[in-house]
């Protein structure tokens, strides 16, 4: 034990005092908090300026359409007929991406076609459906009814039905909130997968430098294994919990300086009729900057993800040691990490899979198997278990830790028979011998 | 002491050991030899319980080895290995406890063997800023730092500079008027003629020769005596007659020569004497006695590999 302890802490002060993990360390929370801050100003859609050209040969539009400019949509108007492929091949359209047809028919059938270069994004269609219907409606109550703007409005205004889960009226497990189980399952797999490789690393690093025979000589292999393993995940949560800090002080700050005006309701109310394309991407926010400060329960939610990130690394991260000390060249141990590999990418999978199919009896399974309960129980965690059934969580975890016991046993098996056997080629065959001796 | 016994270790169906049994006592250096692969470092590391043997024994002072009893034993790999960026003072720490030494202790000792080696400024710096030799010294001191009663070097002495193979040679002798036992695998056969009181020669994984340096080389001695003197080689050839045979000369400066004689018949070292002296004027006479290293290749040589495949 004492022996493992001192391996553990030679590991993490090399850990601590390396570049990398200090780079990490900041570049980590740096990265996420700036996901978050385009998640937020762009509503997770790709943002491109588009130049469009609005065909009106009878003027209804009257070259109008916004009182004030979007910064991300260029309007122009052209009072002719534009065809299809003129627009396509002519010189002087070359610079626009879009060209909406507005024909002399649009107030009766309300029907528009809009040709593209390339395939705008959901959000910016949604804008250039807004921004032009609100124009044809402006145009339509001015022709048809006496009726002011404001009023067309609110009689236009459609009936909001909201329907309501009796379990969960108040929406807490929205899809939205997987994703965010997702997003730890896939943090948790990260982790793993990095400090994974840092195992390995570190453990092919001693064979060819040949010092594992100095410790050896004092060392039990299984206790320099675990003194490795435990070492390298003290860091991983080090790193994990600095992360943490850092993103919630981010998002402290991010609420109070960059975003104050655009978290208050308010303001929505404020902006009223004339509410255009900020009313539009307040909308965008809300979803998010409501998920992330209201509707996550963040307590919960790293209490599961510390557990599960405790166990799924321990079962991970002695498979990855094995590796590294049955290889006989670090080559050797890149070649077999790629099954770990594909593992991991599947747990992502089986992640996505539970998201969107979270009664199936396929997401049951995934929920227990331990190559991939880390991720899933963390999106059903998300997604909310049934009143009842949070039991389920304790199966699922007790499930991994005696799977991560065996994997350690027989990983110290390898280990054990593997860490002193120096430029063999790996075979599988090799490592079947080795998992028979004790 | 530490006694070996009967030994055999298999990896697969490739034997490594077979029956070895060798004993080593306080106050000794016990030359390890034999060509390579033949089961030197299997035997070393079934000794350290790095690896288990098949059949088999080792004891430490009557008692089984056991993981508890490794403090003990300070052990110097072959291809040994530092941390590179561990500094000097961080590797010894780490070493030194593992063995079971506090951590205020280790400094102690640290602090000792870096001024013993005149190497005291190098506490601070990191092990790849260190040249080969000086790494090999930092090896060395880390192995001797918690005082283990039994050292295991498996050539000890490579790498290092001639000064620095008399320093370590010197440090070994000390360690063994102190009592330690010392284990010293080598293919320095000079080294192993100066400092092992015993050594057991291994070979296709069987033990075959073991006892003292002079034990050895007195039984594998031809009769050869060398004579050197000053004067005429053919008067030197005459006097020998057919009592005896010259089997090699050297010519040394000024009419001076080393002659090695074989004697033929009854004839002994006393008549070699009476011959000679009317003819030459004899400095020194000694009885030829094979050098280990004559003997390491005599019983390893490719002749002895056909008999054993």
């Amino acid at each position: 034990m004492r022996n493992s302890w001192l391996v553990a802490m030679r590991e993490l002060k090399e850990r601590l005092g390396s570049r990398s993990f200090v780079g990490m360390m900041i570049a980590g929370p740096v990265l996420i908090l700036v996901l978050i801050y385009f998640l937020f100003v762009f509503g997770g859609e790709g943002q491109q300026k588009w130049n469009v050209l609005i065909a009106d040969p009878t003027g209804i539009m009257d070259n109008k359409i916004l009182v004030s400019a979007d910064p991300d949509v260029t309007y122009s108007f052209a009072n002719g007929y534009v065809e299809m492929n003129e627009f396509r091949d002519a010189k002087q359209f070359r610079d626009f991406d879009a060209l909406v047809e507005i024909n002399e028919k649009i107030l009766s059938n309300k029907l528009s076609f809009v040709f593209y270069r390339e395939n705008p994004s959901m959000r910016m269609q949604t804008k250039i459906r807004y921004q032009v219907e609100r124009r044809i409606e402006e145009v339509m109550v001015a022709q048809f009814t006496d009726l002011s703007i404001r009023d067309f409005r609110k009689v236009k205004q459609p009936l909001n039905m909201a329907f309501r889960n009796v379990y969960d009226p108040m929406d807490e497990a929205s899809d939205l909130r997987g994703w965010v189980g997702l997003f730890y399952g896939g943090l948790i797999f990260a982790f793993i997968f990095l400090f994974g490789m840092t195992i390995l690393r570190s453990v092919t690093r001693e064979k060819s430098n040949r010092i594992v025979e100095v410790l050896l000589a004092t060392v039990h292999p299984n206790q320099l294994m675990i003194g490795k393993i435990v070492g390298i995940g003290i860091a991983a949560f080090i790193q994990f919990v600095v992360w943490m800090l850092f993103v919630a002080i981010g998002l402290m700050l991010m609420r109070s300086y960059v975003f104050p005006d655009l978290f208050d309701p308010s303001q929505v109310v404020a902006m009223g009729e004339h509410a255009s394309d900020k009313f539009f991407a307040v909308k965008e926010y809300n979803q998010f900057v409501d998920l992330v400060y209201e509707r996550v329960r963040f307590g919960t939610m790293t209490f599961y993800f510390v557990l599960f990130f405790i166990v799924g690394y321990l079962f991970y991260g002695a498979l990855f040691a094995a590796i590294g000390a049955t290889s006989g060249s670090e080559s050797d141990g890149q070649q077999f990490v790629l099954p770990l590999i594909f593992l991991l990418c599947f747990a992502l999978f089986a992640g996505y899979y539970s998201l969107q199919n979270p009664e199936s009896g396929l997401a049951q399974l995934f929920h227990y198997l331990p190559f991939t309960s880390p991720v899933v129980v963390m999106v059903k965690l998300s997604l909310g278990y049934a009143p009842g059934h949070a039991y389920e969580i304790w199966m699922s975890l007790i499930v991994l830790i005696l799977s991560a016991s065996g994997v350690l046993v027989l990983a110290g098996r390898l280990y054990r028979n593997g860490i002193l056997q120096f430029g063999h080629r790996l075979r599988f065959g090799m490592l079947l011998r080795w998992l028979k001796r004790m | 002491m530490l006694e070996v016994q009967h030994i055999s270790k298999s990896f697969f169906r490739k034997t490594a050991l077979e029956d070895v049994s060798m004993s080593v006592r306080e106050g000794e250096i016990f030359g390890l030899l034999g060509p390579n692969g033949a089961g030197k470092t299997t035997l070393i590391r079934v000794i350290n319980r790095i690896i288990d043997a098949d059949r088999g024994v080792v004891r430490i002072n009557g008692d089984l080895m056991t993981q508890k009893q490794l403090s003990m034993v300070g052990y110097l790999p072959e291809e040994r290995g530092l941390y590179k960026s561990m500094t000097v003072e961080d590797h010894a720490l780490f070493l030194g406890q593992l063995r079971g030494l506090p951590r205020r202790d280790v400094k102690v000792q640290l602090e000792f063997w870096l001024e013993k080696f005149g190497i005291a400024d190098w506490k601070k710096k990191r092990i790849e800023e260190l040249s080969k030799g000086m790494a090999q010294k930092v090896q060395f001191i880390c192995t001797v730092l918690h005082e283990p009663k039994m050292l295991i070097l498996d050539e000890p002495l490579s790498g290092f500079d001639p000064v620095n193979v008399e320093l370590i040679k010197q440090e070994l002798v000390e360690m063994r008027a102190k009592g330690k036992m010392i284990i010293l695998s080598t293919h320095n056969m000079k080294s192993v003629e100066e400092i092992c009181d015993r050594v057991a020669l291994i070979d296709h994984a069987k033990k075959i020769l073991e006892g003292t340096v002079s034990e050895i080389r007195e039984s594998r001695k031809t009769g050869e005596i060398a004579i050197k003197f000053r004067g005429s080689m053919i008067a030197f050839v005459n006097a020998l007659w057919t009592n005896f045979e010259l089997v090699d000369k050297e010519i040394l400066a000024d009419d001076r020569f080393i002659a090695r004689v074989k004697t033929r018949g009854d004839s002994n070292f006393d008549d070699l004497l009476r011959a000679m002296m009317d003819q030459v004027r004899i400095e020194a006479v000694w009885e030829v006695l094979p050098s280990m290293q004559d003997i390491f290749i005599d019983l390893v040589n490719p002749k002895t590999e056909k008999t054993h495949a």
